[in-house]
């Protein structure tokens, strides 16, 4: 054994320098995905997005973050100092945590433990602890109100998340994300789980605050929400670092256990750079499709949001749960699972369709006089 | 559910759409022939002098008051070169108080002045606004470099 070796076989040297390479992963993944979403965005609105900062406006990130680090950073008289300076950090570790115990091929990863998935979920709705902190200490209206409306989303839409993937689990029969990922073999679970994987989109769309269930950050209502207050460096930490690593943590996650991860369609026996590019080409994917709803719905009300999730993902998630026992009880064969979920999914769509007004103008019914 | 999937592929359809950007500095929009910009003194190349004769119309008429103009006699007609017995002396026109309002072009009984539509025309930030002030020369040198078409009134 070299003397590197030896150096690294060192538990102290190991944990730092893969905390260190998390580090690194989440500023490139947070510059490249600010690009990349006013690019996308940009192009959905027949914009060019930024072009001026080298070619394409490739640099744009780096000139953001430049502009970013020499803003004054700002903190009102009246703010609860030790709270309003803790905030961003509350917000942006349960981040860096989960991206603790994802693996990301089959031999690349921090830590996989044997309860990822729980650690996972329970981990990131620490997050929403951090802008609680931020919205109440920044004293003001807009952003204890942001605070709170953020606080009342993450315990409606993070129930269903949690049945959403515990009914996958029953499944994988296993919580362990790299078991989750061989289990799926040739099928990934998103045949098996359609309405699963929506009730997990959705989840995530609401997790990441992006519309429709943008409420707690809402402009056009709380400038902002809790976040209102922050400027510079301590701005980027609370809203850019952690909103974006939490959509790379959440796609990643998604394109792990409902995707097929690495595993699916190649295998194992390609080596390590098909796989990451497997697993880089679905989380793109599952990127994509998050900013791609962000631009195309606007906002629900608050009390929509609440009503969506505690009245129909909720039970839609009982109702995939309860269809997944029935089905393993009884050992019916697998193509029962695509079947039932897919009517739960179709069920979920007419629901939607026949009760709320997203994205369908034309269905507001105008009473007349009462 | 439908109008959200109609509404999903319509975002997704404008996005294979051209962007309707112009890179404005680095790329100019084509401007059209009517365009106001600010306006010139038309060159005669026939004779080598400008059409203007320096009749004070344009003076009068304008709302602004930024059109000042001195009338001499013409030193071309006395050599037997040019039929106008007057010419312009010195011109002056103030960019900065002109609101380009057409009005000294209608008047002109010499179609000598017209209203600039091209890009030299609407550009004009300076860093003092006695820079915007100009003079016979400036009001002339892009006429007299050739290539510019003036827009009539039918």
């Amino acid at each position: 054994m070299s003397a590197l070796e030896t150096f690294f076989d060192n538990v102290w040297v190991d944990a730092l320098w893969r905390l260190l390479a998390v580090l690194g992963l989440m500023v490139i993944v947070v510059l490249a995905l600010t690009y990349v979403e006013r690019k996308f965005i940009g192009r959905i609105q027949m914009r060019l997005g930024p072009m001026r900062t080298g070619p394409y406006g490739i640099m744009q990130p780096i000139a953001d973050m430049v502009k970013i680090l020499l803003k004054e950073d700002l903190r009102p008289a009246s703010a609860d100092r030790i709270a309003f300076e803790l905030a961003p950090f509350l917000a942006f570790v349960p981040v860096f945590l989960t991206l603790l115990a994802l693996p990301f091929t089959a031999k690349w990863d921090v830590r996989v433990l044997d309860l990822g998935l729980l650690y996972f979920i329970a981990v990131s709705g620490l997050t929403v602890l951090g802008y609680i902190f931020a919205g109440w200490a920044s004293d003001s209206k807009y952003g204890l109100i942001g605070a709170l409306r953020t606080a009342a989303q993450l315990i409606s839409y993070e129930v269903p998340l949690v049945l959403a993937v515990l009914a996958l689990s029953m499944l994988a029969g296993s919580l362990n994300l790299l078991d989750i990922v061989e289990k799926q073999g040739r099928v990934p679970f998103i045949v098996w789980q359609p309405l699963g994987f929506f009730l997990f989109m959705a989840a995530a769309v609401s997790d990441l605050s992006r519309r429709p269930f943008d409420v707690a950050a809402a402009e056009s209502e709380v400038v902002g929400g809790p976040w209102i207050e922050f400027s510079g460096i301590r701005w980027s930490i609370l809203y850019a670092l952690t909103e974006y690593t939490n959509m790379f943590a959440l796609c990643v996650l998604g394109s792990l256990i409902f995707l097929g991860g690495w595993d699916w369609p190649l295998g194992l026996k390609w080596g390590w750079w098909w796989q990451l590019a497997l697993i880089f080409t679905k989380t793109s994917v599952l990127i994509l499709v998050v900013m791609w709803v962000n631009a195309t719905f606007p906002r629900v009300r608050v009390d929509q949001l609440m009503s969506l999730c505690w009245k129909l993902l909720l039970p839609l998630a009982f109702v995939q749960i309860f269809l997944n026992g029935l089905i393993l009880v009884y050992g019916w064969p697998d193509w029962t699972f695509l079947l039932t979920s897919g009517l739960g999914l179709a069920a979920a769509g007419y629901i939607i369709y026949s009760v709320i007004p997203i994205g369908a103008p034309s269905r507001i019914v105008v009473r007349g006089n009462a | 559910m439908l109008g959200m999937v109609k509404s999903l592929a319509e975002t997704l359809r404008t996005m294979a759409r051209k962007p309707v950007t112009i890179q404005y500095p680095t790329v100019h929009r084509e401007i059209p022939v009517r365009e106001r910009g600010y306006p010139l003194l038309l060159w005669d190349s026939e004779v080598g002098e400008p059409f203007c004769v320096g009749c004070h119309a344009c003076e009068r008429a304008c709302p602004t008051e930024c059109i000042s103009v001195i009338m001499k006699d013409n030193p071309l007609a006395a050599e037997g070169k040019s039929k106008r017995r007057k010419i312009v002396d010195q011109f002056l026109l103030d960019y900065g108080r002109c609101i380009r309002c057409r009005i000294c072009v209608e008047t002109c009984n010499f179609s000598a002045i017209a209203m600039n539509n091209t890009w030299d025309g609407q550009e004009m930030s300076r860093y003092d606004r006695g820079e915007l002030v100009m003079d016979l020369e400036q009001l002339l040198a892009k006429s007299r470099a050739g290539g510019f078409t003036p827009w009539v009134a039918p």
